[in-house]
C-alpha cells in the first residue's frame, strides 16, 4: 500500500506544479529580479537563492533547470524548497527561465543562469546594528547557517546591560574560522574582551599603563597564540548635509600584539605622529599588514576637533612588517602603498588563506570606509604587490568589511549598494587569476528581507562551525566575571 | 428594606408602613413617631435613589474621563500614538515575540494606533477600563456593597498613564498606554478558568499551562493571574487545607521557575528582569520605579482582593458612606496624580501643528497659552507686591520674589523655539518674535528630557540640518523604539536628500499602517520627482536653509545651543533670504552685538527690504545707542517713540532686582526687543 501511495502522491504533486506556457512571445531582456541573482556564481552548498520578480505582470512562472532536475514556481516570489534546491545544485549550472503574463499574453524573458562552484564555509556571523548613530541600546552578534536560513543569536547586549548602564558588543573574530578560538569585545558596563580559547571562556582587559586603549580591531594569528589588535581613541561626528552621514576619526592609533597563552600585551607600532591601525596577518603568519596615516597635531583637547577639520588630509598608507612567530621578533616596516601620494586612503588589509591575494578598502580619506560612499575594494597580488580596483565587486556606494572563506575561494563583504545606507552581505567567487565573479546577496527565506529589514549587517566573518557557547552562557559569564588585566611586555626586534 | 437595617428604626415599621399611614396617629406619641417615620421614609427614598445613582458612578467617571481625554488631553494621546508603531508586517510581528509579553506588546501597539483619532482611542481605552472594573467584580466575586473597591485598580491604571508627563518621550515600550489594561484583563483569565475546574490535578494543570503559555504572551501579568487564581483557591474553605497549600506552593514555584526555563529561549533581556516583562520602563531607574508603581499596585490588588473578598460578606446594606468614600478617593487620586502642566500641553499641541506644517496654528497655540495666564500673572504680581510691602531687607525681598517665580507664566525653550520656527516659516519672525512672552521655564519633569530627544528631529529637519534630524531619529529608535514619527522624519530626510531607495524603505513601512498609508503614498510620488518635491511642503520651506556648506557637527545633546552656533558660524557661499532671516533671528537671540551687525548686513543684502522689521529696528536702535552704530539706518517713528519711552521709564523706575522689575517692565515693554535684551538673560536650555 505504502509503495503505491508515495509515487501516487509524487505524481499528484508533479501534476500540481506550474507548467511553463506553451505559447509565448520572447524578449531579449532578463527579468528584473531582487536580489539580482542573474548570471552569478554560487557555492554548491548555499541556501536556496530565493528572489522576487520585479517586472509588473499579472502572473509569473519560473522554471529552474539543472541536469535532470527541474523545478517550477508560480508567482512573483520565487521561493525554492531546500530539497529541490539541493537537487538543482548538484549540476554545475542552474538555468532559470521566467515567464510573465500581461494582458493575457505570456512573455518569456531571456534566461539567466547560476553557475554552481566551490563549497563555502557553512556558517557566518555578523553584528546587527542600527545605522549611523552613537547609541547602542540593542546590539546582537548573530550566526547564520548559510546552507539554509537558520539564524541564531550568539550574544546580545540586552542580556548584559543594566537599565541605565549600556553595554556595547563588537569586533567578533575567529582563528581560521574556528569557533573554539574566538573573541569579541564588551565595552562600558561589564566591559572586557571575551576570549574563547579551546572552548573555554576568558575575560581580559588589554589596556595597560603602556598602551593607549584596550584592543579594538583584531587579527588572530593563523598558527600561533597571538592576536594583533589596534588601539583606538575613536570619535564620530555627523555630516550636517551630505549623503555621507557620519565621519569617524581616531584621535590616536597604535598596534599591539596580545599573547593568548600568557595574557601579555606588547606594542607593535606606536609612533606618536602615526595613526597605525587595522592589522591583518599573512596566510603564513610571518608578515603583518597594517595601515598608517601620518598626522601631527599636539595631543590635547583641541586635537579631536582639529582632526575633524583635517579629516580629508588623513591618508592611510599600507605597510607590511615581518614577524617571526616562534621568537616573536619583529622586522622593519615597509611601505607598500603610499596613500598620501595618491590622495587616497587604504584600510582593512585582509589576506586570502592561499596567501596569494589581499583585498583592502580604498577611499578618498580617513579610517572608516563604512561611512564613505566612495569606499571601494582593491585586490593585491602578493606575488608582486601589484594591485587593481576590484571593479567586479565595487558599486557606487560604500564597500567595506570583508572576510575570506577558509578555503580561500569566496569573499564575503558588506556593501551599501542596495539603498546607500544599510549594509548588506554579498559574496563573490575568486578564480585562480584573482578575478571575482558577480557578487550575490546573502540568500534570505523572504527575498524582500533586505528591503524590509531596518538594521545593518556589520563585521561579517566566516565560520567553519557554529558557536557552541549559548547566549545565556556568554551573558552569565560576562555579567559575573571581572576582566583580568593583561601584563605589558616589551617588543622584541627591529 | 436595605436601608432599614442600617437605621435605628425597627424593621416592622417598614413592613407595616402602609398600616401606619392608613390608621394615622391616635396619640401624641404616635403622631411624633409617625412624623419621624415619614421623615425616614423620605430619607429611605432618597437613600435608595442615591444607591441607584451610585451604581452609575463608574459610568459617570468613564464619561468624564472620555471628555477630558478627548477635549483636553487630545495632544497627549496623539503624542502617545505618534511615538508608537504598529505595522501589518511579518518582521514587526515576529519581532514582538522576541520578548516575553509579546502578544501584549502587539495588541497594545495595535490599539495605540487608534489614538491617532483621540476620541476613538480614548473610547477604546475607557471601554477596556470599564471591562476591567466589571470583570474584577465578577472574577473576585466582590459583594455588591463593596463593588466600588474594584474601581481602585482601574484608577491606578488611569494614574499610571496620565501621570506620565514628559516620560512619554523616553518610554521604551511602544505599547505602554494599552498594555497595562490589557495585561490586567489577561490576569483575570485564569480566575474564571479555575472556577470551572474541580480537582486539584486539573487546577494544577490549568495553572501550569497558563503560566507557561501566559508568560510568553502576557509577561509578568501572567504571573499575577496565576497568583490570584492560587489565592482564590487557597481561600476556598471547602477544599482541604493541604490541597490548597499544594496549589499555592506549586503556583509560587511556577512563578519562580517558568521564567528560569523560558530564559533559555530568549536572547533579549536579563534574567533578573524576567519578573518585570511587559511593564513599562525607561532608562532612568527611579523614574521607571515611579512609572511602574501604579501598575504594580493595580496588579497587586488582584491577589490581595482574592484573599480579602472572601471575608467580605454580602449584606443587604450598601453602606453609602463607604461607597462614596471609595469613589471620592479614587477620583481625587486620579486627579491628584494627573500630569497637569500647561506648558507640556502647549508643547504637545505646538509639536502636532509643526508636524502638520500648520505654522499659524503653532503661533496660535503659543498665544493661547500666554493669554490664558494674563489674569493669574496679574494676581501673582499683586500678591507679591502686597507681600513685599514694607520689606526693606533685600535678601528677604529676594526670597519672596523667588518664592513667587513659579506663579508667573513662563514658556519652555521648546515652546519658544517652536514659535520662532513657525514665525520664520511665515516670514514674520523679525517683526513678531520679540513681541511675545519669552523665557526658559524648565520642564516639570523628574529629569529634563533633552530637546534633541523631544523635538530635535523637527527642528533640525525644518532648519535644513537634515542629517542631524536623521541622526536623532535613529538615536530615538535605539534608545526607545521605532515610531510613526521617526519613520516619517527619516523618510522626509531621505526625500530631501533624494535618496529614493532609502526613502522607500521607510515609506514601505508606513504604507503598512492604517493612518499613515495615504501620507506615505503621497510622499512616495516625491521620491522620484525632485522638482515636485522642491515645491511641496515641507520641502519647499526647508531647502532654502540648506545653502550652507557641509561640515562636521555634533550637538552634544543641546539642540538650541547647536542651532544658535550653526546660524552664527556658518557662512554659506550663496545664502538665501530665508537663511539670512533665520541667521539674523538667531543672532538676536544671542544678544551678541557684533554678531547682530554682521548678520544684519547679510540680511539686508539678500532680503532687500524697504523697511527693516520692527524687532530688528529696535535691536539696531538699542545696539547703536549702547555701542557705536555700524550702519546708518532709518527707524520708524513708532520704534523711536518706544525706545524713548523705554529710556524714560528706566529713569523713573530703576531696576534693582531683575526678577522684581521684569513683570512691570514686561507689562509696558514686553513686546519690544529692549525688554528681551535686558530681562531675558541666563536662559537655561536643555
Amino acid at each position: 500500500m505504502k509503495k503505491i501511495t508515495i509515487p501516487a502522491f509524487a505524481l499528484l504533486l508533479a501534476a500540481c506544479a506550474p507548467k511553463a506556457p506553451s505559447a509565448y512571445d520572447k524578449t531579449d531582456s532578463v527579468p528584473a529580479i531582487f536580489p539580482d541573482y542573474t548570471d552569478v556564481t554560487i557555492p554548491r552548498n548555499i541556501a536556496p537563492m530565493n528572489f522576487l520578480i520585479e517586472d509588473d505582470a499579472d502572473s509569473y512562472i519560473t522554471v529552474l533547470k539543472s541536469g535532470s532536475a527541474e523545478y517550477s514556481v508560480k508567482g512573483s516570489q520565487v521561493r525554492i524548497s531546500q530539497s529541490k534546491w539541493k537537487e538543482l545544485t548538484n549540476a554545475p549550472e542552474i538555468n532559470v527561465q521566467v515567464y510573465a503574463r500581461k494582458n493575457g499574453k505570456w512573455t518569456a524573458y531571456a534566461p539567466f543562469k547560476m553557475t554552481v562552484s566551490d563549497e563555502i564555509d557553512p556558517y557566518i556571523s555578523y553584528r546587527i546594528i542600527p545605522v549611523a548613530v552613537e547609541s547602542y541600546e540593542k546590539l546582537t552578534i548573530r550566526q547564520r547557517n548559510i546552507t539554509n536560513f537558520k539564524e541564531k543569536v550568539v550574544v546580545s547586549n540586552t542580556m548584559i546591560q543594566d537599565n541605565a548602564q549600556g553595554t556595547c558588543i563588537n569586533c567578533h573574530h575567529y582563528q581560521n574560522g574556528d569557533t573554539d578560538n574566538m573573541m569579541f569585545h564588551v565595552r562600558q558596563y561589564k566591559g572586557g574582551t571575551i576570549l574563547v580559547l579551546d572552548g573555554k571562556l576568558n575575560k581580559v582587559n588589554m589596556k595597560t599603563d603602556s598602551t593607549i586603549s584596550a584592543g579594538v580591531y583584531p587579527s588572530w594569528h593563523p598558527t600561533h597564540d597571538y592576536i594583533a589588535l589596534s588601539n583606538n581613541w575613536t570619535h564620530q561626528s555627523v555630516h550636517a548635509a551630505s549623503h555621507d552621514k557620519l565621519e569617524v576619526i581616531d584621535e590616536n592609533n597604535d598596534i599591539i600584539l596580545y599573547n593568548t597563552s600568557d595574557n601579555t600585551v606588547s606594542v607593535i607600532e606606536n609612533d606618536s605622529s602615526e595613526l597605525e591601525c587595522f592589522p591583518g596577518w599573512s596566510a603564513d603568519g610571518r608578515t603583518l599588514y597594517y595601515v598608517s596615516a601620518h598626522y601631527e597635531a599636539p595631543f590635547g583637547p583641541d586635537r579631536k576637533n582639529q582632526m575633524f577639520i583635517d579629516r580629508k588630509k588623513l591618508h592611510f598608507s599600507l605597510y607590511s612588517k615581518p614577524f617571526d612567530p616562534d621568537t616573536r621578533v619583529w622586522g622593519k616596516k615597509e611601505l607598500i602603498y603610499d596613500a598620501a601620494a595618491k590622495d587616497s586612503s587604504m584600510t582593512w588589509p585582509r589576506v586570502s588563506p592561499s596567501g596569494r591575494w589581499m583585498v583592502c578598502c580604498i577611499s578618498t580619506h580617513g579610517i572608516f570606509p563604512l561611512d564613505q560612499i566612495a569606499s571601494d575594494f582593491v585586490i593585491y597580488d602578493l606575488n608582486d604587490y601589484s594591485y587593481r580596483y576590484a571593479d567586479e565587486l565595487n558599486s557606487p556606494f560604500a564597500e567595506s568589511y570583508h572576510s575570506w572563506s577558509t578555503n580561500g575561494k569566496w569573499l564575503m563583504f558588506s556593501t551599501r549598494r542596495e539603498d546607500g545606507v544599510h549594509t548588506r552581505l554579498y559574496f563573490s567567487h575568486i578564480d585562480e587569476n584573482g578575478h571575482f565573479s558577480k557578487p550575490f546577496a546573502l540568500p534570505q527565506e523572504d527575498p524582500d528581507f533586505n528591503r524590509e529589514f531596518l538594521y545593518a549587517f556589520n563585521i561579517p566573518e566566516f565560520m567553519k562551525e557554529p558557536v557552541h557557547i549559548t547566549p545565556r552562557q556568554f551573558a552569565s559569564f560576562i555579567s559575573s566575571t571581572e576582566a583580568t588585566r593583561s601584563k605589558y611586555e616589551s617588543k622584541k626586534g627591529e | 428594606m436595605t436601608v432599614c437595617e442600617n437605621s435605628s428604626f425597627p424593621a416592622f415599621y417598614n413592613e407595616k408602613r402602609g398600616k401606619n399611614a392608613i390608621f394615622g396617629a391616635i396619640s401624641h406619641m404616635h403622631a411624633r413617631a409617625n412624623i419621624r417615620y415619614m421623615t425616614k421614609v423620605t430619607t429611605n427614598k432618597s437613600i435608595r435613589l442615591s444607591e441607584q445613582l451610585l451604581k452609575y458612578i463608574p459610568i459617570l467617571f468613564a464619561v468624564i474621563l472620555w471628555c477630558v481625554l478627548s477635549f483636553r488631553e487630545q495632544f497627549f494621546l496623539k503624542k502617545v500614538e505618534d511615538l508608537s508603531v504598529f505595522l501589518f508586517d511579518k518582521l514587526f510581528i515576529m519581532d514582538s515575540f522576541k520578548t516575553p509579553g509579546g502578544f501584549l506588546g502587539l495588541a497594545g501597539s495595535f490599539l495605540t494606533q487608534f489614538l491617532y483619532i483621540p476620541w476613538l482611542g480614548a473610547l477604546i481605552w475607557i471601554a477596556l477600563l470599564l471591562l476591567s472594573y466589571y470583570l474584577t467584580i465578577r472574577a473576585l466575586r466582590i459583594p455588591e456593597r463593596y463593588r466600588p473597591i474594584a474601581l481602585i485598580p482601574v484608577a491606578l491604571l488611569v494614574i499610571g498613564n496620565m501621570s506620565l508627563g514628559y516620560g512619554v518621550f523616553i518610554m521604551r515600550e511602544q505599547d505602554h498606554f494599552f498594555a497595562p489594561v490589557l495585561g490586567y484583563l489577561a490576569a483575570l483569565i485564569p480566575l474564571f478558568a479555575i472556577k470551572r475546574t474541580q480537582t486539584v490535578a486539573s487546577k494544577l494543570i490549568l495553572l501550569t499551562i497558563w503560566t507557561a503559555i501566559g508568560f510568553p504572551l502576557f509577561g509578568t501579568f501572567a504571573f499575577i493571574g496565576t497568583l490570584t487564581a492560587a489565592c482564590t483557591t487557597f481561600m476556598d474553605q471547602e477544599m482541604l487545607r493541604s490541597k490548597r497549600l499544594t496549589i499555592l506552593a506549586v503556583s509560587l514555584a511556577l512563578i519562580i521557575f517558568i521564567p528560569l526555563i523560558a530564559y533559555s529561549f530568549y536572547t533579549s533581556y536579563r534574567l533578573v528582569d524576567s519578573w518585570h516583562m511587559g511593564l513599562p520602563s525607561i532608562s532612568d531607574d527611579q523614574w521607571t520605579f515611579a512609572i511602574r508603581t501604579p501598575f504594580q499596585l493595580a496588579l497587586l490588588f488582584l491577589p490581595v482582593m482574592a484573599i480579602a473578598s472572601r471575608r467580605l460578606k454580602e449584606t443587604d446594606s450598601k453602606n453609602i458612606i463607604f461607597q462614596t468614600s471609595v469613589y471620592i478617593i479614587s477620583a481625587t487620586a486620579v486627579w491628584g496624580f494627573w500630569f497637569k502642566d500647561d506648558n507640556f500641553r502647549t508643547e504637545l499641541a505646538m509639536s502636532d501643528a509643526v508636524d502638520r506644517f500648520e505654522w499659524q496654528e503653532v503661533v496660535d497655540f503659543y498665544r493661547k497659552a500666554v493669554d490664558a495666564h494674563v489674569k493669574s500673572d496679574d494676581k501673582a504680581y499683586d500678591d507679591r507686591t502686597a507681600k513685599l510691602k514694607g520689606v526693606k531687607d533685600q535678601d528677604t525681598r529676594n526670597s519672596i520674589i523667588d518664592s513667587f517665580s513659579d506663579r508667573f507664566f513662563e514658556p519652555t525653550r521648546t515652546m519658544v523655539l517652536y514659535r520662532d520656527l513657525a514665525l520664520l516659516k511665515m516670514n514674520r519672525a523679525l517683526d513678531e518674535a520679540f513681541t511675545m512672552k519669552d523665557g526658559g521655564r524648565l520642564q516639570k519633569s523628574r529629569t529634563q528630557i533633552p530637546m534633541s530627544f523631544q523635538s530635535g528631529k523637527q527642528f533640525y529637519l525644518q532648519y535644513g540640518l537634515v542629517n542631524m534630524s536623521y541622526r536623532w531619529c535613529l538615536e530615538d529608535v535605539i534608545e526607545h523604539n521605532w515610531s510613526y514619527s521617526t519613520l516619517k522624519y527619516m523618510a522626509m530626510h531621505c526625500i530631501i536628500m533624494q535618496e529614493s531607495e532609502f526613502a522607500r524603505k521607510y515609506l514601505n513601512k508606513l504604507e503598512k499602517t492604517i493612518f499613515y498609508r495615504k501620507w506615505a503614498k503621497g510622499q512616495g510620488l516625491l521620491t522620484a520627482d525632485s522638482v515636485m518635491m522642491s515645491v511641496s511642503e515641507p520641502y519647499q520651506s526647508i531647502l532654502p536653509y540648506m545653502c550652507f556648506e557641509n561640515r562636521m557637527t555634533n550637538d552634544l545633546v543641546k539642540s538650541e545651543t547647536f542651532l544658535m552656533k550653526h546660524f552664527s558660524e556658518s557662512e554659506p557661499p550663496q545664502p538665501t533670504p530665508e537663511y539670512d532671516r533665520a541667521a539674523l533671528l538667531w543672532a538676536m537671540r544671542t544678544q551678541n552685538i557684533p554678531l547682530f551687525w554682521e548678520r544684519l548686513y547679510y540680511y539686508i543684502k539678500s532680503n532687500k527690504v524697504e523697511q527693516l522689521p520692527k524687532n530688528v529696528q529696535e535691536a539696531a536702535l538699542l545696539y547703536g545707542k549702547l555701542e557705536k552704530p555700524v550702519f546708518d539706518l532709518p527707524y520708524s517713528k513708532e520704534v523711536e517713540n518706544s525706545y524713548d519711552a523705554f529710556n524714560r521709564y528706566t529713569q523713573t523706575n530703576p531696576v534693582r532686582n531683575m526678577k522684581e522689575s521684569a513683570y512691570p517692565y514686561s507689562k509696558k515693554f514686553g513686546k519690544t526687543f529692549y525688554y528681551y535684551y535686558y530681562f531675558i538673560r541666563d536662559i537655561q536650555t536643555y
